[in-house]
């Protein structure tokens, strides 16, 4: 098979976790996500959309079902998992950096380590993704030196760092102040138009409307409701996506 | 952070009176009770004496001995904490059969009397280990001068194999104890941190040695300090084994003198310098990390 004429980069088929203490956090789930589309999922608290989307770079393992990323399948085997670690971006909801290394080793590290890129070339990409994301003034700073949109800014150029195929968001903004939410979403646009594929966990409606090929609406580990970002806004269909759109709203 | 201002009650005053009362009576009880004839003139000598040959002033007994402990002590504490790094990531590992082992290591250090210990593991060291490391036959064939700075650094030649037992019998010892530090402050990173650097690809070591471990070293770096105050307390036992260190040398003295008070209280109080004066520096140590944060 021909990696690149592969038309799903993420096949998720009936996928299960339920976690120790008998939470069924993710139930039956099954979709594909297309290459350099926009995937946004929503949901109230609690209805597994973390557990799903760790899933898919393997910090979570499913009980049932099969993940398949780019073609290979997530599996026990340790090469596929370090193959989709490094084709797998996530971005966590508490920016993650690490508080011991400045802004710039945070962005090199992972590209002299595993991608085994010698200091110069790691620092002239990092120099250009930190660019890209606004922050080329702040490299030598500590993450405590930042702003929590800054933090975040970062922690996106950190993972784009390793030339992923896909990019995880796990509510990038949700631990953000609000002034600080449009910096981070406005980057997040850019990827979006520069192509890279991604999937979102966010209730930012704003964004979902505007860079968003589908929406997921999940809850109690399933799907409720799929579709564009205008059939799901304009005209959700399920009662209990309404009643969470509107409290949102 | 707020600090409450010290106050002097009346209860206080009682507690001081009681405690000076307390004082008069042991020292009444020593000088009329015991019939003991002190004579602290006669200490100074077991620190310093005079060489007959050369006529300088160089330490004597109790001072070589607190070298000897502070020697056995730092040397100790280099392979406990080796030792403690490797069984504290065995004991964090997935791994069932590392941790388990790692965990037997601790449960069985930490449960038996030290004592115990020292006496089943110094002479497995000093009748199995050491004549496989071929310790004896390496300091015997080095140069004068080589023998020379090994004495300073660990023991003369005659006590070295006994010497670098003790060594590890302490760090064997000790490595339980650095283990169970190293391990809290792992498991202190938070979840997160493990996750981003997993995300990213980074082999388990790597983990490790660029994400995890920095951080720890600095979260840790006062326990482990304060850890060699308690190898310097527990390196006493090293004496049952004739190793010369302080507390060995204290028993030489009152042997030979009789002054049991004088020479007991003169070796606690050259441990007290000892450990006191590290242990200011270790709150020194933990001011500056934490203000460096
Ligand atoms: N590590 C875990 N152990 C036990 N239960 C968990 C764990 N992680 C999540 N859960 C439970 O699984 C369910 C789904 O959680 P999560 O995926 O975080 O939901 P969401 O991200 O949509 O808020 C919740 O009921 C949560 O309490
Ligand atoms: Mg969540």
């Amino acid at each position: 098979m021909n990696k690149t004429e592969y038309d799903y980069i993420i096949e998720i088929e009936n996928v299960s976790k339920t976690f120790t203490g008998g939470v069924e956090a993710v139930r039956d789930f099954s979709a594909k996500i297309r290459r350099q589309q926009v995937v946004v999922i929503m949901g109230p608290s609690g209805s597994g959309k973390s557990t799903l989307l760790r899933c898919l770079n393997g910090l979570e393992t499913p009980d049932n079902g099969a993940i398949v990323v780019d073609g290979i399948p997530l599996d026990d085997d340790k090469h596929h998992r370090l193959e989709i670690r490094k084709e797998v971006g996530m971005v966590f909801q508490s920016f993650n950096l690490f508080p011991h290394l400045t802004v710039l080793e945070n962005v090199n590290l992972a590209q002299m380590r595993v991608r085994k890129k010698d200091k110069a070339a790691a620092t002239q990409r990092s120099t250009e993704l930190l660019q890209m994301v606004g922050i080329a003034d702040k490299v030598n700073a500590y993450p405590a030196q930042l702003s929590g949109g800054q933090q975040q800014r970062v922690a996106i150029a950190r993972a784009l760092a390793m030339a992923p195929k896909v990019m995880l968001f796990d509510e990038p903004t949700s631990a953000l102040d609000p002034e600080m939410i449009n910096e981070v979403l406005d980057v997040m646009k850019v990827l979006a138009r520069s192509g890279m594929t991604m999937v979102v966990v966010t209730h930012e409606m704003g964004f979902a409307r505007e860079v968003s090929d589908w929406v997921i609406f999940m809850d109690g580990g399933q799907i409720v409701e799929t579709g564009t970002p205008e059939c799901i806004f304009t005209n959700p269909q399920e009662e209990r996506t309404q009643r969470f759109l509107s409290q949102i709203l | 952070m707020f600090t409450r201002k010290p106050k002097f009650r009346p209860i206080d005053a009682v507690l001081i009176l009681l405690c000076l009362a307390a004082g008069v009576y042991v020292a009444y009880r020593v000088k009329y009770g015991l019939e003991y004839r002190s004579d602290w003139g006669a200490i100074p000598q077991f620190l310093f004496h005079r060489d007959p040959a050369t006529g300088r002033w160089v330490p004597n007994y109790l001072l070589q001995g607190l070298v000897t402990t502070l020697k056995l002590s730092f040397w100790a504490t280099l392979p406990a904490l080796g030792m403690g790094l490797v069984v504290a990531l065995f004991r964090t590992s997935r791994n069932l059969f590392l941790r388990m082992v790692g965990r037997t290591y601790v449960e069985l250090i930490r449960n038996l009397p030290p004592l115990v210990l020292i006496f089943i593991f110094y002479f497995f060291v000093i009748d199995q280990l050491m004549p496989l490391l071929g310790i004896e036959a390496f300091i015997r064939s080095r140069s004068i001068g080589a023998q020379t700075v090994l004495a300073i650094l660990f023991a003369e030649k005659s006590l070295f194999v006994q010497f670098v037992s003790g060594v590890l019998t302490l760090a064997f010892f000790e490595g339980a104890y650095m283990a169970e530090i190293i391990r809290a402050g792992i498991e202190s990173i938070e979840r997160g941190q493990r996750e981003a650097a997993y995300s990213l690809g980074l082999s388990w070591a790597d983990e490790m040695r660029f994400v995890v471990l920095p951080q720890v070293v600095k979260r840790v770096l006062p326990a482990l300090a304060n850890e060699f105050i308690n190898t310097i307390k527990y390196s006493a036992i090293a004496s049952i084994v004739s190793i010369q260190e302080l507390t060995f040398m204290g028993r030489q003295v009152v042997v030979a003198t009789r002054y049991i008070f004088e020479t007991w209280i003169t070796v606690a109080a050259l441990y007290m310098v000892l450990t006191l004066s590290l242990s200011l520096a270790t709150g020194g140590l933990e001011r500056t990390l934490r203000t460096s944060d």
